[in-house]
């Protein structure tokens, strides 16, 4: 079936099969390779994008679902060229060890300043729950999110004994 | 090899800035192989036993072969090639028996991944299902069903490894210091238990996956998402009895490895298939399922302490017996073994000690190495048994594990003599111990357990580890100059998250001098292009490529300063440089610029001297030997990095739900060479770590069925699992022979967390726990002194939730 | 790896009623997907057609009226339900419910319609449901039926909603706002995770205290009918009477019969108080 779904602001139309996920289509059909598929599931969020501006797991939605909707991967994330508060914050904080789970967890991040500007670390920690990181122990996430959204963001520093 | 700057003059040493592969990583043009299509390339599936043990009567891919689409079909009897580390023990494909639950059976590979899919679904499989062996300790009892009842016959590395035919035992390691027996006359208190940890896995982001292309001339290139490439490559050769200049391994970058990517896995299956399918490049990636019982995890552990010791604290003796279930094949567990055999008494002074560590075979899904190699599944036992020990002689746990540390001149179970400048796991101690505020409880913890009716208990751990690698390993690295005075360093260590990348183009730019921004650190590895490392694992890389990597720098000054002293005219004993150019030290005006020199000299009439500047460095183990394998003596260790972890928890008497309060982590790091990348991998191995403690653990049924091979049923931790507060402490006490006094820190982070929180729930509650995961029902089950739940092998029906149908 | 299969969007209830009633138990129907999806790829389901139900008219949003109270239509998804302001208000077992269903990203896309069709025995949004009196708008091509979920599910997996049938939304009695309440999950960490056992409570305003408990039989289990002054050892006979947990992977009979006491306990303390 044909398919027209916006994909990071732009009309993305392709003929593709009605048993893919939105996972799929995004990596195999629009070109984007930046989401990841780490279970394929709705278990590790690897896979987050923002669909209708809400975050979901594209490898339990149908491509075909998402025709004549609109969808935001991490390619999608700079703002004019630069990178956005969010990716600035993960970089200085630290946030991103391996980076096979960091699309997921930056898009889920942006579903959640979107809908709560400045997020308390117990709210950021609803909001990232569904996001899987084996790397980092998650404190840096947590705090590259509260340092994007302009708040004290030092959970415990490296101290010498 | 140490420059010993000191902290004021450093300028990249010590310090946080930002990685070099994280732009990449979050904008999503970061390349993985998950992520690669190579022209032409074929995709494949595999068949894979639902059975734990069977005979393979036959196979029909007849009508898998008739499926349009399909380009190549192979089974076990295709390949003539035996794999495996240490013991070679494994077939591609299971030829005649299968071995474990998962295990593949036979492979297609296809013009699309649906047409795979189907095709495997076409295959049938006739199996005589046998009667598994599930349970390591039985598979010890005589009489017990072989795995290998051919092991006699097989291939292994004599040097280390003893496999005893007509058993399932695949390795016995030995360590002997002393008279144990005489030890344990002497003592006045004798205390054993035993102590158990499940298999886990190790869980990456990015599953197993790898591209093959089997060319003509049998020349070979893979794309893999692997912890080395060369070692990929050199086994790979090996298996195959090709020349290493055949094969070239690509490495870009990796979704986390953490021991499981670690030598060889996929790619001989997808090269197999290519040369099958006539060259074109096959790739293949592990579904999530696939990836808990295809590709190998952590051995299970049994580990049986007895340990001697005087009335006033003194341990002067201890027997130590490790069964490690290693399941159907040796892959690393053997190594692993070895490695904690001559670990296996951790940062304390052992007189008289005996080790004893099997390595036995299993009908389950194999142990291949994992973070901690060893470390974290012994501590457990180890410093729970510390615990019990100062209990039992009513001695302060604290003040009995500092009374029998490690100190300088202290002999470890290898007779190596420890100096002071190993490390200060004393320093670690105390300062967890502070951190949690170890011992009675404050007025405010008391008050919070009145008002809310929760205990609190405090618990410490100490951890210990060395690299556990060969005595020769080595690694080398290239620096380039660019002509415009920048420089590009080939490494060929990989970088898997830990921040290799970023720590190098420090030291680097420490030790050229340079401002960061001029240094790049290559991120894709391919064993044409960067010289040899080993492996990326046992946290050895910051040291030894360290200390090459300052080796090439040197090399490359040089080589920049013999030029500059023709070019301007003086000897090089009167020149020095800054990150722009080489001066002369009297007369600074006279200068000429690394972008002068970088691609050769040229004066002014056009001729020129020198040449492209190219530092090379290369760096070797030093002075470490073999272990004897009757006494297990020997020089194993490169370094020891020692740490230790406290733990203050809040249990719920009528429930066993605990939550941890703080963790403080202390780890001595000779020199923190980036310090949130430091802090990176404590909070992130503590966590690692802490899954091991809480809910992670394989859980097979009585036929050896693997009954949570996804995320469903096999959790690790989320965000909403982390401790209220998590100190992370770093000692410094230089490492001589490490770059800038740096020694590693990778994998320590994850060991002993578990034990400490053991201790703390103790503590809480009374509750004595030796196996894990400790769930709520483990510590409610503890606290009741109720029999623990057998749930690894487990005797109860799997129930309505269950995860996945057995099938295929 | 999912199976091929056809994929319809029918636009309106008559649509999708003829779909139903040609394809019968070939076609499944698809919400969220966040129950489906997971059984296509494990091969647990293998649908020929899969039926989206989120562009039929009239079958997104939540409703209130007082004449008949809270309409959950087919399409609300879990997170709907925690932003809607009357359930916020006035139906807090349904917010305690589904706060815990598993992940933000879940939530998203779940429905409460998919929650309890799919009939786990872990079901989330049940014990809200049940305690709550809630019934269940079946139609078809040949009408509608209402069936209140206490006669709903039958087994596991299972319920009475026939292959030509589809739940078109969800009522919760006018009668039930401002019922107090109370929710326990037993997870094996703090994270996302699916039910070990599970208890609601709640005590309407007529007085009549209601309990479930999830997780502990092959349905969830409803106890109604009890006073609400009944004394804690009575209430947690009487649960206990009714359900029938086993040992799994997830955790013992025994541990699980301890926990709902516990949980009983907790809430008769905790809503009663």
């Amino acid at each position: 079936m044909k398919i027209g779904v916006v994909i990071n602001g732009a009309l993305c139309e392709r003929e593709a099969p009605e048993n893919i996920t939105l996972l799929h289509f995004l990596r195999e059909y629009a070109g984007l390779i930046g989401t990841k598929e780490g279970c394929g599931g709705g278990e590790c969020g690897a896979c987050t994008v923002l669909l209708d501006g809400r975050a979901v797991n594209s490898c339990l939605v149908l491509a075909a679902e998402v025709d004549g909707k609109s969808v935001r991967t991490i390619e999608g994330e700079m703002r004019d060229g630069e990178p956005s508060e969010l990716q600035q914050a993960f970089a200085k904080r630290h946030a991103v060890q391996c980076g096979f789970c960091t699309p997921g967890v930056v898009m889920s991040a942006r579903a959640l300043i979107e809908r709560n500007p400045k997020p308390s670390v117990e709210e950021i920690k609803e909001g990232l729950e569904g996001n899987f990181c084996r790397c980092t122990g998650y404190v840096q996430i947590i705090e590259a999110v509260l340092e994007a959204t302009g708040q004290p963001a030092s959970m415990q520093e490296l101290s010498h004994a | 090899m140490l420059e010993t700057a000191n902290s004021e003059t450093l300028r990249q040493i010590g310090r946080s800035p930002v990685r070099h592969d994280v732009a990449d990583k979050l904008t999503g043009a970061a390349l993985y192989v998950s992520d690669m299509i190579l022209p032409g390339m074929l995709y494949a599936q595999v068949k894979k036993s639902p059975h734990a043990r069977a005979k393979i009567r036959r196979i029909d891919v007849s009508r898998a072969k008739r499926l349009p689409g399909v380009r190549a079909i192979l089974t076990g009897h295709d390949l003539d090639y035996r794999l495996g580390l240490y013991v070679v023990d494994k077939d591609i494909l299971a030829k005649n028996e299968i071995r474990h639950f998962g295990e593949a059976v036979a492979a297609v590979a296809a013009d699309t991944l649906a047409i795979a899919h189907e095709a495997v679904e076409l295959i049938e499989v006739d199996y005589e299902i046998l009667t598994p062996i599930l349970n390591h300790m039985d598979a010890l009892a005589p009489g017990a069903p072989l795995v290998h009842p051919d092991l006699a016959s097989y291939d292994f590395v004599e040097a280390a490894f003893s496999p005893q035919p007509g058993t399932n035992i695949a390795n016995l390691t030995k360590c002997r210091k002393g008279d144990v027996e005489k030890g344990f006359a002497e003592a006045e208190w004798i205390v054993e238990r035993e102590y158990t940890n499940p298999s886990v896995q190790h869980v990456p982001m990015e599953t197993h996956v790898a591209i093959a292309q089997w060319k003509s001339g049998d020349r070979v290139d893979i794309w893999t998402s692997a912890q080395s490439p060369f070692t990929v490559r050199d086994l790979f050769c090996h298996t195959f009895k090709l020349p290493l200049n055949n094969v070239r391994v690509v490495i870009p970058n990796v979704g986390g490895g953490f021991g499981g990517k670690a030598g060889i896995h996929l790619e001989p299956l997808v090269a197999c298939l290519s040369r099958k399918a006539g060259g074109r490049p096959v790739k293949f990636q592990a579904t999530r399922e696939e990836e808990f019982s295809l590709l190998p995890c952590r051995s299970a552990l049994t580990y049986r302490i007895k340990t001697g010791v005087l009335a006033d604290g003194r341990i002067v003796a201890q027997k130590m017996e490790m069964f490690w279930d290693a399941g159907a094949y040796a892959d690393y567990a053997v190594n692993v073994t070895r490695a904690t055999g001559y670990s296996a008494a951790g940062p304390y002074e052992i007189p008289n000690a005996w080790v004893d560590a099997y390595t036995v075979y299993t009908n389950k899904p194999y142990g291949t190495a994992y973070r901690g190699f060893g470390h974290v599944e012994f501590f457990w036992g180890l410093e729970r048994h510390m615990e019990l020990v100062a209990q039992t002689i009513g001695m302060d746990p604290l003040e009995f594990r500092r009374k029998n540390l490690l100190k300088p001149g202290a002999i470890t179970l290898t007779g190596e003599v420890i100096t002071e400048h190993n490390g200060d796991v004393r320093k670690c101690l105390d300062s967890v111990a502070n951190a949690i505020g170890y011992g009675a409880l404050t007025p405010a913890e008391k008050a919070r357990e009145a008002r809310t009716g929760l205990k609190i208990g405090k618990g410490v751990a100490t951890l210990h580890k060395a690299p556990a690698m060969p005595p020769f390993t080595a690694t080398s690295v290239v620096v380039k100059m660019n002509s415009d005075g920048t420089v590009i360093a080939n490494v060929g260590l990989t970088d898997i998250g830990q921040g290799s990348t970023t720590a190098f183009a420090q030291i680097a730019a420490e030790r050229l001098r340079f401002p960061l921004n001029k240094v790049r650190v290559t991120i894709e590895k391919d064993t044409d292009r960067d010289p040899y490392d080993w492996q990326t694992v046992a946290s050895k890389g910051l040291m030894l490529t360290g200390n090459a990597l300052m080796l090439a720098c040197a090399d490359l000054l040089d080589k920049a300063y013999q030029t500059a002293a023709q070019a301007l005219r003086a000897d090089v004993c009167d020149l020095d440089h800054d990150g722009d150019k080489i001066f002369i030290v009297h007369r600074p005006e006279i200068s000429v610029t690394f972008a002068q020199l970088s691609i050769g000299y040229s004066y002014p009439d056009g001729g020129a001297i020198g040449g492209p500047l190219i530092g090379v460095g290369r760096y070797t183990a030093q002075g470490l030997t073999n272990l004897d394998k009757g006494s297990g003596q020997g020089l194993p260790a490169l370094d020891w990095t020692y740490g230790a972890h406290g733990i203050i928890v809040e249990v719920d008497p009528t429930t066993g739900a605990y939550h941890i309060l703080k963790i403080a982590s202390a780890y001595d790091v000779g020199k923190a060479i980036n310090l949130e990348s430091v802090r990176g991998q404590c909070i992130g191995g503590m966590v690692q770590g802490l899954g091991t403690a809480l809910c992670e653990g394989y859980i097979y049924d009585q036929q050896g069925h693997l009954l949570n091979p996804s995320f469903t049923d096999n959790k690790i931790p989320t965000c909403k699992d982390l401790p209220d507060e998590i100190d992370c402490i770093i000692v410094e006490t230089p490492q001589l022979d490490g770059p800038y006094g740096a020694r590693g820190v990778g994998e320590h982070p994850m060991i002993s967390v578990a034990p400490a929180l053991g201790n703390a729930i103790r503590s809480a509650t009374g509750a004595e726990l030796t196996h894990m995961p400790i769930r709520s029902e483990d510590v409610w089950r503890a606290m009741n002194s109720k029999p623990p739940v057998e749930t690894w092998i487990t005797k109860t029906p799997v129930g309505s939730c269950r995860s996945l149908p057995v099938d295929r | 790896m999912l199976h091929s299969f056809t994929y319809l969007a029918p636009r309106t209830r008559a649509e999708l009623h003829s779909v139903l009633a040609n394809e019968g138990a070939a076609a499944s129907l698809l919400a969220g997907g966040t129950d489906l999806l997971v059984n296509v790829r494990a091969g647990l389901a293998r649908p020929k057609v899969v039926v989206d139900t989120k562009k039929v008219d009239d079958f997104a949003g939540i409703a209130w009226s007082e004449r008949e109270g809270l309409v959950i239509r087919a399409g609300a998804t879990i997170n709907a339900v925690l932003d809607d302001a009357k359930i916020r208000s006035d139906y807090p077992l349904l917010v305690a419910c589904a706060r815990d269903l598993a992940s933000h990203q879940i939530r998203n896309r779940a429905t409460v319609v998919g929650n309890v069709v799919n009939a786990s025995p872990c079901a989330d949004m049940a014990p809200a449901l049940l305690c709550l009196r809630a019934h269940a708008v079946i139609g078809s091509k040949s009408g509608e039926r209402e069936i209140p979920f206490s006669a709903f599910f039958k087994g596991v997996k299972r319920t009475v909603v026939a292959p030509n049938e589809a739940v078109e939304r969800i009522v919760v009695p006018a009668a039930s706002a401002g019922a107090r309440g109370g929710y326990y999950k037993l997870k094996r960490i703090n994270g996302h995770d699916l039910g070990i056992v599970s208890v609601a409570l709640s005590i309407e305003r007529g007085g009549e205290m209601r309990l479930t408990v999830g997780s502990c039989a092959p349905t969830p289990v409803l106890i109604e009918g009890l006073d609400a002054s009944l004394p804690a050892d009575a209430v947690v006979a009487a649960v206990l009477a009714a359900i029938s947990p086993i040992s799994d992977v997830r955790a013992t009979k025994e541990y699980r019969l301890h926990m709902v006491e516990c949980y009983v306990r907790r809430l008769l303390d905790e809503v009663r108080s």
